[in-house]
């Protein structure tokens, strides 16, 4: 089986001294210090993130009783296509941006395989699609926002007897103030994740055309910038469950 | 730099790398279509069992993505359990936040 012989030639499998290990000099994780870095700031976030979706289940879960504004349910707010005006179509465009995030993290992970080769040609043309991937996905995104903020023609009806249509920070037309905070918050703050990684993948892009990893002898870095840009994709899984499914 | 030899020996990754991470992708793709199956088959419904079953394929999901595509499955057993255990201070705010949120809910507008 190719399979066990590739994971067992792996050096972090490798039995290593335990004195030689712990004793300095070398990582004892057997990483270097960026990648481990890398690491420690993906856990970092991940409380981060964690801590925001906790509080949206825990502001929803106090909702429960509340039947004069109750907390919508997703398939009535998220069900728009583009070019497919005035359908139902719940969860669709949320599948396609997952799709397209999901396929941006497989290209990042050829990338990162074609760097262990020292391919240049093939790093360079899969960072490239990732890249795209990222655009692409910001790209629906901002469509979403516009489709939540503009709202649709029915709105909601205030006490004052005028209509709002869409969501700001002070009201919305879908459920009460805090399920638009919630949203703007989180999907933000996972917007700015996929466009800092835009940024910096553009960045290891530059490089990797300048030929800076190959002078250096190893494409490690586009190794720190795919752990960066799976982690961005794992929160969407979450984001995804927690804010479309549920 | 003194320390490119020592990188370069720890960046071998497995032969059939690629070949995993389509793998991966394909269940990956699975996994989310059968999310998305389960949703519109049952939409209209509230059941927490439908809400169990979407938060296990998200961790599923997770671990694909965490195993395959950031390479932890290959890591030192250290570093795995650096960077896994911590996840259950993580569960435990959840714990605590929902079950609160729960009670405001019921003081506020069942029991009032």
């Amino acid at each position: 089986m190719s399979d066990t012989t590739s994971i067992t030639s792996d050096p972090a499998k490798e039995p290593v001294e335990q004195k030689a290990l712990w004793g300095g000099g070398r990582s004892p994780f057997t990483i270097s210090y960026g990648k481990f870095m890398m690491w420690i700031f993906l856990l970092s976030d991940t409380f981060t993130f964690s801590a925001l979706l906790i509080g949206y289940g825990f502001t929803r879960h106090s909702f429960e009783g509340n039947t004069v504004t109750p907390w919508p349910t997703p398939d009535q707010v998220f069900n728009h296509f583009p070019f497919l005006h005035g359908m139902h179509l719940p969860l669709i465009f949320v599948s396609v941006m997952t799709f397209i995030l999901m396929f941006s993290s497989v290209t990042m992970g050829f990338a990162v395989e074609a760097g262990h080769r020292m391919a240049k040609k093939e790093v360079s043309f899969y960072m490239l699609l990732t890249i795209l991937g990222g655009i692409g996905f910001l790209g629906c995104m901002a469509w979403e926002w516009a489709q939540f903020i503009n709202g649709t023609e029915a709105g909601k009806m205030l006490a004052d007897g005028s209509v709002f249509h869409g969501a700001n920070l002070h009201l919305n037309e879908y459920g009460p103030t805090a399920f638009a905070d919630l949203f703007f918050i989180v999907t933000g703050f996972h917007g700015v994740h996929v466009l800092s990684g835009i940024i910096i993948n553009s960045t290891i892009y530059i490089n990797v055309l300048k030929g800076t990893y190959e002078k250096r002898g190893h494409y490690e870095m586009v190794e720190k910038v795919g752990l960066y840009w799976h982690f961005v994709d794992l929160v969407w899984v979450f984001v995804f469950t927690f804010f479309y499914l549920i | 730099m003194e320390h490119t030899e020592e990188i370069r020996e720890h960046m071998e990754a497995p032969k059939d790398m690629k070949k995993q991470i389509w793998k991966t992708f394909w269940i990956l793709f699975v996994l989310t279509v059968l999310n998305i199956a389960i949703y519109l088959k049952f939409l209209g419904t509230d059941s927490p069992i439908k809400n169990y079953v979407f938060i296990t394929l998200s961790f599923a999901k997770a671990y694909f993505i965490i195993g395959t595509f950031m390479h932890l499955k290959l890591e030192r057993k250290s570093l795995r359990y650096l960077i896994i255990l911590p996840v259950i201070f993580i569960l435990y705010l959840l714990i605590i936040a929902l079950t609160e949120g729960s009670s405001i809910s019921f003081l506020k507008y069942i029991y009032k």
